[in-house]
């Protein structure tokens, strides 16, 4: 009863955009983090219709729960009366407890998860506008998910892509289940391949808005966008380091494509590969130690490692007469990539340690494997539909989503960070 | 084949052409009248050019001589779009095909480029772009480094031939650019090449 009264103390106001701060206050036993825990969620108590609240808040929340790997919606069965036991009638470890009120123009939300015997486990108001409903959605489904596993949950993170909708392929952002979609460049010219940084703050990509192919970096929020000079052609592939402001990427000089380093401000060029044959597509790896990229070396497109200096080449994919489009879970140990499997696209998953490998095989061409925050999901492109569609699918390949409808669609890259 | 009818018969007009100028070097011109040069802007392509008149030229031959030059550069029309639409259909400029997954030039992107490296040097006004693409068989990233790869090699021997390196630019687009939608070796084939584009100064 002590516990409740100091948690029920923690309830904080929390206004949007959010700060820094969470409050963590589980109790839960990390024993229990291991098992997926049912949940029962409630309609919202509220006096807005329902139509207000459902589709920009309550479905995403529901949603992310359904797909955290962490929490199952226990069904509420019908004919419960108000004031019942719901843990027991849903048979739920847990009930979220939500109550939305407006005041102004803003939306409150009061989020409590609550125990199976009616304890307030986690407890927190969100403050935001209309427009802001279904980020307020990811964050209570990140915290809860971090109340109870300890661990940052992926539902605020984004997907940058291409998209051909507006005409010219441009640079887009989509939250994580699809949802606000939205056009981040106005080149008016073909720009692609955006990577995100490791602070989820900007996006680094090739724009031919010169006629030539240059790299940009934008950030989320707008503002200008800056053209980083390298002095080299190509400037395809970018990608920003995890630990320090360096962009690795493909240069070219007099048609010899090889993977560079340049510094955000485009200072400090540095060439990494010294092949006659083509380089391409690096990625870091997590802890930016180590750089994988594609090479033609051997005759046919294949995945390499390196050091983040150069040195330690190693190969690493062996099957497959093309293999390109390699990227690094998020904790280093597994790299996906496009791999052709009897002459068509396929996305691969290989384990660095034992040099094992998967194929999670799908209808068309299977592109441009990009792992989420957590390392559970990997979002791709296929050509499956006759167009080019981003999909979004458990790293098992269960739970496969279509994300993008409208024109083409292209060059997922997940952002790094989730909350 | 129709593209090689095609230049051939542009070859044959301006042989024609050639020959009358220098046949006639010392009448006036407005007299001679050849019947080739009716239409003023664009020699007619002459409707019954056979396979068996065509090969009794020799493709070798340097038919462009300095003094044809002028003829040449008054029928290029101002607008650079309809300027290189000309310049493609009568293979001044032609663009160099590829095999799958290479850069290597084939002999017959050889010759259109040499036939192209003729006449650019004949024609300093304009720079050239060379765009390198792919067919959509490989993957995006690998495709735009090897159509840079591809343009290279293609302004590389450009220089070997003569033209100022400092008039070419290159630029790859990949798999982005098709000139054929597609999805069969016709399409791929056409896909994999080298387009050159003539830019003003």
């Amino acid at each position: 009863m002590r516990r409740t009264t100091f948690l029920l103390s923690l309830l904080l106001f929390r206004a949007l955009p959010l700060a820094a701060q969470t409050q963590i206050t589980t109790t839960i036993k990390p024993e229990l983090a291991l098992q997926i825990a049912r949940i029962a969620v409630p309609r919202p108590e509220t006096t807005l219709p329902l139509e207000a609240i459902n589709t920009p808040f309550f479905a995403p929340l529901t949603r992310d729960l359904a797909y955290s790997g962490v929490f199952a919606i226990a069904p509420i069965p019908p004919n419960v009366p108000a004031g019942a036991d719901l843990a027991k009638a849903a048979n739920a470890q847990f009930v979220l407890a939500l109550k939305i009120e407006q005041q102004g123009d803003d939306f409150i939300v009061d989020a409590r998860l609550l125990d199976s015997t009616g304890v307030m486990q986690f407890g927190q108001r969100y403050r935001g506008a209309a427009g802001a409903l279904s980020k307020i959605a990811h964050v209570i489904a990140n915290d809860l998910v971090r109340t109870v596993n300890g661990k940052p949950g992926i539902f605020q993170s984004h997907i940058g892509f291409a998209s051909n909708r507006t005409g010219n392929f441009e640079i887009w952002l989509m939250d994580w289940d699809g949802a606000n979609q939205r056009q981040i460049t106005r080149h008016n010219a073909l720009s692609i391949l955006p990577s995100w940084s490791a602070d989820n703050e900007r996006m680094v990509y090739t724009s031919f808005a010169r006629g030539t192919s240059d790299m940009y970096i934008i950030s989320r929020r707008g503002g200008a966008r800056i053209r980083v000079p390298t002095g080299l052609n190509l400037n395809t592939s970018a990608t920003f380091s995890p630990v320090s402001n360096d962009i690795a990427f493909v240069g070219s000089v007099a048609g010899n494509p090889d993977i560079y380093l340049v510094k955000d401000d485009g200072t400090n060029l540095r060439r990494l590969t010294h092949e006659s044959s083509i380089e391409s597509t690096p990625e870091w790896s997590p802890n930016g130690r180590q750089i994988s990229f594609t090479s033609g070396r051997s005759g046919s497109p294949q995945i390499y490692t390196m050091d983040a200096d150069g040195s330690n080449v190693q190969r690493i994919s062996f099957e497959g007469e093309w293999n390109d489009d390699a990227t690094w879970s998020s904790d280093g140990s597994q790299i996906a990539y496009t791999s052709r499997v009897n002459g068509r696209f396929q996305i691969r998953i290989a384990d660095l340690a034992s040099r094992q490998s998967r194929i999670l095989a799908g209808e068309g061409s299977n592109e441009q494997p990009t792992w989420s925050p957590d390392g559970k999901w990997i979002a791709f492109q296929s050509n499956r539909s006759g167009r080019w569609q981003i999909y979004r699918m458990r790293v098992e390949g269960t739970d496969l989503l279509q994300l993008t409808f409208d024109g083409e669609n292209k060059d997922p890259d997940w952002s790094k960070k989730g909350d | 084949m129709s593209k090689s009818i095609k230049s051939f018969a542009a070859t044959l007009a301006l042989l024609a052409l050639v020959v009358i100028a220098l046949a006639c070097p010392k009448k006036p011109p407005m007299k001679v009248a050849p019947p080739a040069d009716t239409s003023a802007n664009v020699p007619p392509i002459p409707a019954t050019v056979t396979t068996a008149t065509a090969q009794t030229v020799p493709p070798e031959t340097d038919f462009v001589s300095p003094k044809t030059d002028t003829v040449a550069v008054e029928t290029l029309p101002n607008d650079i779009g309809e300027l290189n639409r000309v310049a493609q259909s009568r293979g001044y400029i032609q663009d160099a095909f590829f095999e799958y997954n290479d850069s290597t030039l084939t002999s017959d992107a050889q010759t259109a480029l040499t036939s192209s490296a003729t006449w650019l040097k004949k024609n300093a006004q304009y720079n050239l772009l060379i765009e390198g693409h792919c067919d959509e068989r490989g993957t995006e990233q690998y495709n735009l480094a090897l159509g840079d790869r591809r343009a290279n090699q293609a302004k590389e021997y450009l220089v070997t031939l003569g033209v100022d390196a400092g008039r070419i630019r290159t630029v790859s687009y990949g798999e982005e650019r098709p000139f054929d939608p597609g999805h069969d070796e016709a399409a791929w084939a056409k896909n994999r090449r080298d387009h050159l584009v003539l830019v003003g100064k």
